[in-house]
């Protein structure tokens, strides 16, 4: 008997089948276990029933599961339907809940097991099978991109390039034909806000219009993407799309001040059209591809988003803190680059695509060596620079030491016979000897205790919940040691300071730090690692029990010496450069590693003590402070020893250090950029969660990727102790990949959607089931066969697109297409589009005459900085002048720091991506343009700049401003209405009505 | 008939007010975001679920963490346990950290109304009211920090980025009226609260459904009139111009919804410019109007003027309010419910500036009849703690933060009054009886807006997004 399809069953298995291939002929008795069971049991019962946590203890997915059967039995009595519960619960409708099967659906099942259950094929896998609810390993988007040539198609009057042919044919299909080709002018205005976000200026649409040939066109295509403005233009684009956001968010919303090296590493990549795949690769692993301030502005991709920066003090907080930011990083990486909503996955596996959960958790331990923060970096030239001054100051301390050796060896000599004093130790800024009292037997410091820390026998006590801190350090803190006589309750412990020097909130600190970060040890502890490595000194065994001596000296060169007993301990560390206090602007902690207190940061011990230098002690002076060395020569022993020759000659070296030190210094200043990027550290640990829950750890996880995409292997050959950038380097090296095909698929449908207004995938960012269908999936594969001829370059892209027929298209509507492709996804005419936010201001002040095309560095900010208990608010302000009428892309713009202009124009809140904006039409909008005190100001330059082009004549100064707002002149009507409006009311009037008129903000 | 490929524009108007063209139009100004209320009543997304019991809402948002136990939530036991200590498992995760010991509440309770509902002398004159209210004692927060509970309870999220829920009611039901926005916001007259414009954000909704907020003064809507000074007849003529320039194009053009749509977008500005300061005036209500919320006397004269003010936005089609009451959280004097250091000086000043003001709003909507289909949100972001913030052994006159269990109380449209649900334990420390998290609010809330809280979505970035995100269910029992 021939089983007959119903229209719904005919669509389902339409819609399974949808690059299966053929649609598969249900044989009555027997079903095609592969192509109709499986896929059915995958889509309809698999949710719930598979895997250990299956509902009922059923498991459908295996031939043994489903014959075992669950709580209510063997599932499927072979030949018996009657008998078997699958079916009984299918056909009384109790499975699946919520939504039964259709009655052909159920029909088949029942055929199924009446025809024997065959079972073919092995294992189900759930996530093979494209269904109607969720995409399979056989999605479109995760199929190889195909060699494809165009269409023998095409209008030849028509049709310019090949994108035409795949334009024209997809419309012949659907009985539509493409509009006409615009007008010169539309063309021309259309091409200028597209490629650079500005308008054209009257004499270049003059010039096209007189001489409107291909060539011209062309050259003028050229000469747009050639200009700076043009990645000034795409930036912002790319910027929406990863989620460039000048403050941190959250609570606290913490300025980002030096982020903007990003924004300008990406406007000036676009600009260089730097081929894609390096171009994501910089964002990536740019720090690992080229160190230096480059690396670390393009790498600032990673912590472009949101971040809390309160966390909890309980080590749950912490950890789920750290969780919340891998799903944001890890969800930016795979939408941007990839279109795949990994992070979807996080708790369970994705609920519409092929991706599973514990992928998820091998691409976030990709990226767990990530962390947020500023760094200081320079170019290798400035590195270079100071290498050479170093090497100078190394060669004329040398002649120093010289001097002193000499002198210090006819001392100790002298000291021998007796006819020398014994030596002083080094006077510190501030000591504290705990004798009864916090006290600062030097300076000013004294100290407070914090909770039960105690006094007793000379000495500080701190428990491992309390401190001491002291007054302010009244000066300028530089170069700099710690020391303390420190003695441990007991060895097992860690992340404890002996003594801190911190910024009074703690944000900034240099610390005396036990076994942190690598057990038993001695470190210098400092915010976020910045300033840390390890000494690779060797275990503490003694400190538990007897005091020990530990320094560390802060030079001003950036490095920092340890010391144990007197002795350096381990190596020294070489850090970017030297952590200066301002004056009044730090204290020391005792027992704290840094406020605020909690956590790990305190120590148990007694400190005997502690002292303070504003100097960096020389390895001498260290001794001396230990008491371990007897042959300390103070520098006044040796002055007061030297013939007057000799010291004056030791003078002039140490002015001449002193002079080089100065340039060192004056140099690195200069050198060291400060950018707010993704700061690289150990990876931490990832564990499997389920459920997501960070009290239900599984197995650690070694770093990978998703196994549905083809090409490239999802198996890094990584453990799960890897390193950071050995992680990121694979993880960039599985995204680049040529045979990735999302990879180059999303940037090329991205840059059609700026052109068109719609991608051939509506959702940019989004390649899954949720995205659906693409319009010329055949186009979209071409298009990558050129990108990837081209290089992975944008321009050649760029250029394709916008000199087709199909770009160059007239926006007439066309009543019949518009009722059968209301939103032009076929390409029937080119939509007019509305201008983004940005493009309104910066065409305003293009058009008045203000716009100032200094690109890069800090932005602008209209808006003032107002912090309030720790918390930044953003107020807007009203401003004026020059360096405010700057390009919007070089606008501060920190989350929550709203204009109100660019806001009612749709410009998003950097508090999300925004792959596509929305485009609203609003009173509020309509307000703004008339109202705001940008526009009113602009209207008035604008009528300045006329009255000055074009002198007193009212109808050449009517006709100028036409002519540079909307590229045109008027027509009669218009004239007339401009003409009263002017006699009236005064140019200024007539400009602000200009910019209010539907075309200014309109591109056709 | 449309036969041409071009439209004139009788063509435009005939095809734009007949049968399906008026349909077909009416939908792409709606999508460029114009119109929404007809979209409400033919529910095109399918989110609703039934009849709307409320047509709209004025949420009174407290700022800083009002105590429950010392204004709605009522626990005797607490006298006999004053000056003893909590027994707790964990260790509280409140703000400061330091756990004194237990305190009595400060204000006497009373039974109040008909229905004998527990309401201190916090609020003497909202608990003469007490027969509308219900109380929700369970309530409980993911944060006890107030910049992300005051996000969580707006957004059902705790980091930015996230609609507010008068956004998503807006986004879901659209305006009423066209001369005034559909979520208008009045921040306290101390300040905005924390996280600012955050709070009421439309995220990534699109951009009209934004809260509006409404200042005093002459712009009372940020750019409503123009930054300088143009000379009225200026004005009119610029507008004019920009009309009529408009206008010709449309002409010529025939049929185009985008331009049709920014034509009508200045309109409605003009209409506004006309509504706004309309609305924003209140002198003419009565005298007696005017003292009710308290409009004459210094204390109550700021919420006095919201409040009244938000009963005529409500009024004129106004889709949701919020008031706020308390404003930045740091600073000294407080100038929020903030009671770390003394509830009793602290809320008794609060209090003082909000119980008229909010009993007057209640009593005039009921005598207005437009109770009945108006929600009315008494909300603040967590409660405080039974104990106070001292040293272990004292009792200290401030109470911390408490997200463990806390109150709100809702009146109006399709509320059960008088009545209290879920409840806390002996000494209001935590939620015991129907803990309710806000997402269960936010469903709540949708509910009687006739929306389905799970159906009523907005993708973005690869999730239908929801305002309860995958959780809510329903407070049945404050239904009537």
């Amino acid at each position: 008997m021939q089983l007959r399809l119903t229209p719904l069953l005919w669509s389902l298995l339409a819609l399974i089948s949808v690059t299966v291939g053929t649609i598969p002929r249900l044989a009555a008795a027997d079903p095609d276990f592969e192509r109709v069971i499986a896929p059915l049991l995958a889509a309809r019962c698999l949710e719930c029933h598979t895997g250990s946590q299956a509902k009922g203890s059923l498991d459908l997915s295996t031939l043994a599961g489903t014959v075992k059967g669950g709580e209510s039995g063997a599932a499927i009595l072979s030949g018996k339907p009657d008998d078997s519960v699958l079916w009984k619960r299918v056909r009384d409708d109790e499975m699946p809940p919520k939504h039964p099967l259709a009655d052909n659906e159920k029909l088949t099942i029942r055929e199924w097991i009446a025809g024997g259950a065959q079972w073919s094929g092995g294992d189900i896998d759930r996530l093979r099978y494209t269904s109607v609810a969720r995409a399979g390993y056989d999605w479109w988007s995760l199929q190889p991109v195909k060699d494809v040539s165009p269409p023998e198609f095409g209008d030849s009057a028509w049709s310019r390039n090949s994108i035409d042919a795949f334009i024209a044919k997809r419309l012949n299909e659907s009985d539509l034909s493409p509009a006409l080709a615009a007008d010169p002018r539309t063309l021309i205005r259309r091409l200028c806000f597209d490629l650079t976000g500005l308008p054209p200026t009257p004499e270049v649409v003059a010039a096209f219009v007189a001489d409107p040939t291909d060539e011209a066109y062309l050259k003028i295509v050229d000469s747009l993407l050639a200009s700076p403005r043009y990645g000034e233009r795409w930036a912002r684009h790319w910027l929406d799309v990863v989620r460039f956001g000048e403050s941190s968010g959250f609570e606290r919303n913490d300025p980002r001040m030096n982020f903007w090296h990003f924004r300008d590493w990406v406007i000036n990549a676009l600009n260089a059209d730097m081929p894609y795949d390096e171009f994501v690769r910089m964002q990536l692993i740019g720090d690992l591809l080229k160190p230096g301030p480059e690396g670390a502005a393009s790498t600032g991709f990673l912590v472009a988003g949101v971040h809390n920066t309160v966390v909890g003090r309980s080590e749950r907080m912490k950890k789920l803190a750290r969780q919340d930011e891998f799903e944001e990083v890890i969800g930016a990486v795979g939408q941007t680059f990839l279109g795949l909503t990994v992070h979807c996955a996080r708790c369970h596996d994705h609920k519409f695509d092929p991706i599973r959960q514990t992928e998820y958790y091998q691409l976030i331990a990709s990226i767990a060596g990530m962390n947020y923060g500023e760094r200081v970096e320079r170019n290798p030239q400035d590195s270079q620079a100071l290498e050479r001054l170093n090497k100078e100051i190394a060669q004329v301390s040398k002649s120093l030491s010289e001097i002193d050796s000499a002198a210090r060896a006819e001392i100790l000599a002298a000291r021998k016979q007796g006819t020398a004093t014994p030596p002083a130790p080094p006077k510190p800024f501030a000591q504290w000897n705990f004798d009864g009292d916090l006290q600062d037997r030097v300076g000013t410091l004294h100290g407070r205790l914090v909770g039960t820390a105690k006094i007793e026998d000379g000495s500080l006590v701190v428990d491992g919940s309390s401190y001491v801190e002291t007054a302010v350090v009244p000066v300028e803190m530089k170069e700099k040691t710690l020391e303390a006589w420190v003695q441990l309750d007991s060895l097992d412990q860690g992340g404890g300071a002996a003594i801190s020097l911190e910024t009074p909130n703690g944000g900034i600190f240099d610390a005396i730090v036990f076994a942190e970060r690598e057990k038993n040890r001695w470190m210098a502890g400092s915010n976020g690692f910045a300033r840390t490595a390890p000494f690779q000194g060797p275990d503490e065994l003694e400190a538990a029990k007897r005091p020990v001596h530990v320094a560390i000296v802060y030079q001003a060169d950036g490095t920092i010496i340890g010391y144990r007993d007197g002795q350096p301990y381990g190596v020294s560390i070489r850090t970017s450069g030297l952590q200066t206090y301002a004056a009044k602007q730090s204290r020391i902690v005792f027992g704290l590693r840094h406020s605020p207190a909690g956590g790990n940061k305190f120590l148990r011990g007694r400190i005997h003590k502690a002292s303070l230098y504003n100097t960096a002690l020389t390895p001498d002076a260290i001794a001396a402070s230990a008491g371990t060395a007897s042959d300390f020569v103070s520098e006044e022993e040796i002055s007061k020893w030297l013939t007057p020759e000799k010291l004056k000659a030791r003078q002039d070296v140490k002015a001449q250090i002193a002079a080089l030190r100065t340039r060192h210094q004056q140099t690195e200043s200069a050198a060291n950029q400060k950018i707010y990027t993704m700061n690289p550290g150990t990876p931490t640990p990832i564990r499997f969660l389920t459920r997501g829950d960070i009290e239900m750890e599984g197995d650690l996880v070694s770093p990978g990727a998703v196994a549905a995409v083809p090409g490239v292997s999802a198996d890094f050959g990584l453990t799960p102790d890897a390193s950071d950038a050995d992680r990121r380097r694979k993880l960039a090296d599985w995204i680049t990949s040529p045979r990735n095909p999302l990879f180059a698929r999303v940037i090329v449908n991205r840059l059609w959607q700026y052109h068109f207004g719609n991608g051939f995938v509506t959702t940019a960012s989004d390649f899954g089931f949720n995205g659906g269908q693409p319009s010329h999936p055949q186009l979209l594969d071409w298009l990558v066969g050129q990108f990837k001829a081209a290089d992975f370059r944008l321009k050649p892209i760029h250029r394709l697109i916008v000199t087709s027929a199909s770009y160059r298209q007239a926006s007439t509507i066309n009543t019949a297409a518009a009722t059968r492709d209301a939103d032009n996804r076929l390409l029937w005419r080119k939509s007019p589009r509305r201008l983004e936010a940005e493009a309104v201001r910066d065409a305003t002040l293009s058009v008045a005459g203000k716009l100032n095309l200094s690109a890069g560095g800090p932005g602008f900010q209209d808006v003032s900085l107002v912090a309030n208990n720790g918390t930044t608010y953003y107020a807007p302000i009203d401003v004026d002048g020059d360096s405010f009428f700057r390009r919007t892309i070089y606008r501060f713009s920190p989350r929550g720091g709203r204009s109100a202009l660019l806001d009612t124009f749709d410009c998003p809140d950097p508090a999300t991506a925004a792959p596509r904006r929305a485009v609203t039409t609003t009173p509020l909008q309509a307000l703004s343009l008339l109202n705001n005190s940008f526009v009113l100001r602009m209207s008035r330059y604008f009528a300045d700049r006329i009255a000055e082009e074009s002198g007193d004549d009212q109808s050449k100064q009517i006709d100028r401003a036409w002519q540079l707002a909307l590229a045109r002149s008027p027509n009669e009507f218009e004239r007339t209405a401009s003409e009263q409006l002017v006699s009236e009311h005064g140019l200024a009037a007539l400009c602000r009505g200009l910019f209010n008129v539907n075309e200014f903000v309109l591109v056709e | 008939m449309i036969t041409s490929g071009q439209l004139n524009r009788r063509d435009l108007f005939e095809w734009g007010t007949q049968g399906l063209g008026a349909t077909a139009l009416l939908a792409m100004l709606r999508d460029d975001g114009l119109v929404r209320s007809a979209a409400a009543a033919t529910d095109p997304a399918g989110w609703k679920t039934r009849e709307p019991v409320a047509r709209r809402a004025i949420h009174i948002c407290l700022v800083g963490g009002m105590s429950h136990i010392d204004s709605f939530d009522y626990k005797p036991e607490l006298k006999k346990f004053h000056g003893k200590s909590l027994t707790y498992d964990k260790q509280p995760d409140i703000f400061f950290g330091q756990v004194g010991l237990l305190r009595q509440n400060d204000w006497e309770f009373k039974p109040r109304g008909e229905s004998g509902l527990m309401v201190s002398e916090l609020f003497p004159r909202i608990a003469e009211l007490a027969d509308e209210l219900c109380v929700l004692k369970s309530m409980v927060s993911n944060s006890a920090n107030h910049t992300p509970a005051l996000f969580v309870q707006n957004s059902g999220f705790e980091s930015n980025g996230f609609p507010a829920m008068g956004s998503w009611l807006s986004y879901g039901l659209g305006s009423e009226t066209n001369e005034l926005p559909s979520y208008v916001v009045l921040p306290d007259g101390r300040g905005g609260p924390n996280g600012g414009a955050t709070n009421w954000s439309n995220g990534f909704l699109p951009a009209q459904y934004q809260g509006v907020v409404f200042r005093g003064g002459d712009q009372p809507v940020r750019d409503l009139f123009p930054a300088t000074a143009l000379g009225a007849s200026t004005d009119a003529a610029t507008r004019q111009f920009i009309n009529s320039i408009n206008r010709q194009q449309l002409e010529r053009a025939g049929y185009d919804p985008a331009l049709a749509a920014r034509i009508r977008s200045y309109e409605l500005a003009a209409r506004m410019q006309l509504s706004i300061p309309r609305v924003s005036d209140v002198s003419g209500e009565t005298e007696q109007t005017q003292q009710a919320y308290g409009i004459t006397e210094e204390q109550t004269a700021d919420m006095g003027r919201r409040c009244l003010l938000g009963r005529r936005l409500l009024e004129r089609g106004v889709r949701f309010v919020q008031l706020y009451s308390g404003g930045p959280i740091a600073g000294s004097p407080r100038a929020s419910w903030d009671a770390h250091e003394s509830v009793k000086d602290n809320h008794g000043i609060e209090a003082g500036r909000i119980d008229k003001p909010v009993a007057a709003l209640l009593a005039d909507l009921k005598q207005r009849g437009m109770l009945q289909d108006t929600l009315v949100l008494f909300t603040t972001e967590f409660g405080r703690t039974p104990f106070s913030q001292s040293g272990a052994n004292n009792v200290g006159p401030g109470r911390d933060h408490n997200r463990y269990g806390f109150s709100c109380w809702l009146a109006g449209a399709g509320i059960k009054g008088g009545t209290a649900i879920g409840a806390t334990d002996d000494v209001g420390w935590k939620a015991t009886e129907r803990p309710i998290p806000w997402h269960d609010f936010h469903a709540t809330l949708l509910h009687q807006f006739g929306i389905d809280h799970e159906r009523l979505t907005h993708y973005h970035n690869g999730i239908q997004r929801r305002l309860t995100n995958v959780h809510g269910d329903i407070v049945e029992e404050c239904l009537a």
